[in-house]
């Protein structure tokens, strides 16, 4: 018969121990000897073995087997027995626990105890851990302890109450109005738990009227009698702030912050959208905010607990005053801890004004009195906290400045964000992204500092930008001047070459723009910046490049290690563009390397780049008037671009050059539709009608024939397959479109979906792409080619047919 | 509502801990390593308040312990509307308590006394909520309870 260690000796033995094994060997074993203690039945050292129970049990280690030992100990008539079973059971067991039910029978026993101590145990219990089950058994008894003669008796039943009443919603009513008497009780503890026991069952309330489909809260038995304490309430608290010195409650010289903070809280709850409970408590919150220590940290708790009731009721405009004043100051206040408090309230109140008040921050038209315009005479507090060291208050600022952002200080905001990307960690960088991108969206002043953003942006986190950003800028780009365009390709020129080639958003949007404006590299560029107020007027300018030049840089790209497939992709369609820009401006040395380095890929690995090199290849020679080499293979000449050896005609000629002219100026409302529908529409249900709709919308109008609705599909690669099924007709069938329909602008653009598995069958079966079979297009080859193109809005009237295939790009590549 | 109360050392170490809403032991143990890390890597200047999934957990450093606090919103209620100030004060009230009781508590009082910290946390917080601020009001039933044991287990032996 083993001596049975005692917890201290246990405690000592795992202290000693040097290592995870060794701890694991020692309580193994002490784990072995309770079980069979357990086995054998040992009372005498069951407290004992349990109390070594909870301590393996904090450690980590399983402990299940000590469960009904627990039980067995509160059973027992020993006062330090009962005491460690109780505490056995709430920390070893949880109210999943089937053990727990066994245990009803012993609380009911103990609730009716003599000894106060042992009432108190189970009640203690019962607060703790009861079940839905137990509770509603259980109830009757604790509510007489609501009653009880002593006040330590009668704390613990309150919350033993919010328990059962928490887990058994239905019981609430029947006990609403014990809490009216115990309001008045003198000891403190007895009010606190009061008041808390009042702020569950309010939120009780609130859940049972929600399922019961009850529309107006106001009205339920529950809430009607809380709102006549709404006096007694304030009452209390008149009472704690008006209290001399009394040294059992103070803390900090301020009279028990713990209740006030709960009264508070209380208050809250019964003060929303309730105009007269506000009313009557307007007073006391005015004596709360004015008179509170702020020395102290007890007082703030209670001022920030203060502005957040204010806030949240329907209190006067000069309350609100004072609150946001608060919060002005907590702003400013050196200890972390407020300011993080004063941001994160702030934050909550702005967005829940912009919720009820609905309209967007409108700083000059905004009542002074709310968070909004204290918001507005913060901002560089707000800002300044962006660069705070703490990183929770760095994001309480974020959230904040999105709130801020107006037109007057866009410019000036959205520097600071960007100052602060460069320095965020990579997990934010993609929402912080996203956000900019909307604030551009909505605030933008002008278009040359919308581009001149979503470069720098780029420039910054191209790598974490998701496609959205990327599409923008194209779009906004493409929508620009002329002007605009040359600087936005200048810039981007120049960002590509310091980059390291690490940034893919940049380089995407960059060897786009590079191949669709390459010419206006070939001229200089400048603009000067207006004079501000303590800026002189400055010039920005780029030099001009000669074509060469801009190639290399190309080239230096695709040549790196690092560089991704999508990337190369793309830098092949901005060679061929390239060719048609510099056809008469650059000298032939670059055009002919130009049409070399699309030649390069021609046995790529790659199939999408051996497919665009070849296509491009033939493209090229096709806008020079080059017909496949004399002697080539019939399959050489994908395109049928020559019906008698060495001839090619005009037509196509002039088709193969504005295959690779500019792309066309997307429609902007289309585009954001087509976003929206993209958010909200399921993919591939909302898309699917829609497109068929708004074709024939375009097809009445006539115009319009490159709507390029379906093009942006960004974010929903789903949305490609089905604006492939939807043009097969019939036609080859889609096969899994890839994801990079999604990554691949010019893919989607020319919704290449239908027209690469077309592609990928022999060359010869180039169904949908036998624009160049006929010297002239016959009409028999419109309807074949209407299909893919489809998308672009209409089967257009014939007259256009001809323009309609040939202006788009059938290589889609 | 209070959902866990930790009092973690410096090297990670569990001393004390009290969950009010049950998670798994596995989950428990990731938590704890989880929030102790995070804590030991903030400097003093930062402010005292993490979030850590779904939780906001409020902690103070006394010498080598950290007193961790995590909360969640109410049952029925969507946000956490615990008043993070007001917790700091009351994790301050606590150490003081047990300071009261112990004279002078330190991690050792802690770590050979588990029980009866545990008894006196119950009297202060109970299901989450909190039971009573007052340092004698929790004290002198500890204390008397203590009396009751002592007396009871000597009768025992």
């Amino acid at each position: 018969f083993k001596m049975s260690m005692k917890l201290r000796d246990l405690i000592r033995k795992v202290r000693a121990c040097k290592t995870a094994a060794e701890e694991r060997a020692v309580i193994a074993k002490e784990s072995a000897m309770i079980r069979t203690a357990i086995r054998e039945e040992q009372e005498h050292y069951r407290h004992r073995n349990v109390a070594k129970l909870l301590f393996m049990h904090m450690l980590g280690y399983p402990t299940h087997f000590g469960q009904l030992e627990c039980l067995k100990l509160i059973a027992s008539p020993h006062f330090p027995e009962k005491r460690i079973g109780y505490l056995g059971m709430m920390l070893l067991l949880s109210e999943q626990a089937d053990v727990l039910m066994l245990a009803t029978n012993s609380l009911k026993n103990d609730l009716n105890a003599k000894n106060k101590f042992v009432a108190g145990l189970a009640l203690c219990t019962i607060g703790n851990l009861a079940t839905s089950d137990m509770s509603r058994d259980l109830a009757p008894e604790v509510d007489k302890h609501l009653k009880a003669p002593t006040p330590y008796l009668r704390k613990k039943a309150c919350l033993a109450m919010a328990r059962c009443l928490t887990k058994c919603p239905d019981m609430v009513d029947d006990f609403v109005d014990r809490v009216v008497t115990l309001l008045k009780d003198k000891s403190h503890g007895v009010l606190i738990t009061v008041v808390q026991l009042m702020t569950v069952v309010l939120l009780v309330d609130v859940q049972n009227a929600e399922e019961e489909g009850i529309e107006d809260i106001t009205e339920t038995p529950c809430r009607v009698a809380f709102l006549r304490l709404v006096p007694a309430l304030v009452k209390l608290l008149r009472n704690l702030l008006s209290m001399g010195y009394s040294p059992e409650h103070e803390v900090g010289g301020i009279s028990d912050p713990f209740l006030q903070v709960q009264i508070l809280t209380v208050l809250r709850l019964l003060g929303t959208n309730n105009e007269e409970a506000s009313e009557e408590m307007n007073d006391v919150l005015a004596q709360v905010a004015t008179n509170t220590e702020t020395s102290k940290n007890a007082g703030n708790a209670i001022l920030y607990e203060c502005v957040q009731t204010i806030m949240a009721t329907e209190s006067e405009d000069s309350l609100r005053v004072l609150a946001v004043n608060i919060l002005g100051r907590f702003l400013l206040n050196r200890d972390n801890n407020i300011r993080y408090v004063a941001l994160n309230t702030l934050a909550r109140c702005v967005e829940e004004q912009k919720h009820s008040g609905g309209s967007v921050l409108v700083a000059s038209g905004e009542n002074a009195n709310s968070a909004a315009s204290a918001l507005q005479r913060h901002r560089t507090t707000v800002v300044d906290c962006l660069k705070d060291p703490d990183i929770s208050i760095r994001q309480r600022a974020l959230e904040l400045i999105y709130h801020l952002v107006n037109q007057e200080n866009v410019e000036d905001l959205t520097a600071e964000l960007l100052n602060y990307l460069v320095l965020c960690p990579r997990e934010h960088r993609a929402d912080i992204c996203a956000r900019v991108l909307r604030v551009v969206d909505t605030y933008s002043p002008d278009d040359r500092w919308r581009v001149d953003t979503l470069i720098t942006m780029l420039t910054i986190a191209g790598r974490e930008t998701s496609t959205d950003v990327q599409y923008a800028t194209i779009v906004y780009i493409s929508r620009s001047s002329e002007d605009i365009q040359a600087y936005a390709t200048h810039k981007l020129l120049k960002a590509i070459r310091d980059d390291d080639g690490t940034q893919l958003g940049l380089l995407e949007v960059g060897i786009w723009c590079i191949g669709e404006f390459g010419d206006f590299l070939l001229n200089p560029y400048s603009y000067e910046i207006p004079a501000k107020l303590d800026e002189p007027s400055s010039t920005v300018s780029f030099m001009q490049l000669d074509a060469a030049t801009v190639v290399d840089t190309v080239e230096a790209v695709t040549k790196r290690h690092s560089c991704p497939q999508t990337v190369k992709e793309r830098s092949l369609t901005c060679f061929a563009k390239l060719s048609d820009r510099y056809a008469d401006k650059a000298d032939p040395a670059t055009l002919s390397r130009l049409h070399e380095l699309i030649k390069k890929n021609q046995d790529s690995h790659s199939l999408e780049l051996q497919l665009r090199s070849c296509e491009y290849d033939a493209l090229l020679n096709a806008a020079k008037g080059i017909s496949t080499p004399a002697g080539g293979n019939k399959d050489d000449d994908i395109f049928g671009v020559t019906t008698e050896p060495g001839v090619v005609s005009a037509q196509v000629i002039s088709a193969a050059k504005e295959a690779l002219a500019r792309m066309p100026v997307v429609d902007l409302k289309v585009l954001q539709r087509k976003q929206a529908a993209a958010h909200f529409g399921e993919i591939g249900m909302g898309v699917v009608p829609r497109t068929n709709g708004t074709a024939n919308g375009a097809a009445a109008k006539g115009g319009d024939l490159l709507d390029l609705e379906d093009i942006f599909s960004s974010g929903a690669p789903a949305a490609a397959p089905v604006v492939a099924t939807e043009t097969q007709n019939g036609s080859s069938a889609p096969a899994a479109q890839p994801a990079k329909s999604d990554v691949d602008l010019l893919a989607d653009i020319f919704s290449a979906s239908a027209l690469p598995s077309q592609a990928a069958a022999p060359p010869t079966s180039m169904g949908g792409v036998d624009l160049f079979a006929a010297p002239a297009l016959s009409q028999p080859a419109a309807p074949a080619v209407i299909n893919p193109m489809d998308l672009f809005g209409s089967p257009p009237p014939p007259a256009l047919a001809a323009s309609v295939p040939l202006s788009a790009d059938p290589f889609g590549s | 509502m209070i959902s866990f109360l930790l009092m973690v050392n410096k090297q990670g170490q569990t001393r004390l801990s009290s969950y009010y809403e049950w998670i798994s032991m596995a989950e428990r143990v990731a938590l704890e390593s989880e929030i102790i890390r995070k804590c030991l890597s903030r400097s003093e200047l930062q402010c005292s308040f993490l979030e850590y999934r779904g939780y906001k957990v409020i902690y103070r450093r006394y010498a080598s312990l950290f007193f961790i606090v995590g909360t969640k919103p109410d049952a029925g209620g969507e946000e956490n509307q615990e008043n993070e100030l007001g917790m700091l004060e009351f994790i301050h009230t606590l150490v003081e308590t047990m300071d009261k009781w112990a004279g002078s508590i330190c991690e050792l009082d802690i770590m050979y006394q588990l029980e009866q910290v545990h008894f006196l946390l119950d009297e202060m917080v109970m299901n989450g909520y909190i039971v009573e601020t007052n340092k004698s009001n929790v004290l002198r039933p500890i204390d008397l309870m203590e009396r009751e044991s002592y007396k009871a287990e000597n009768m025992f032996r």
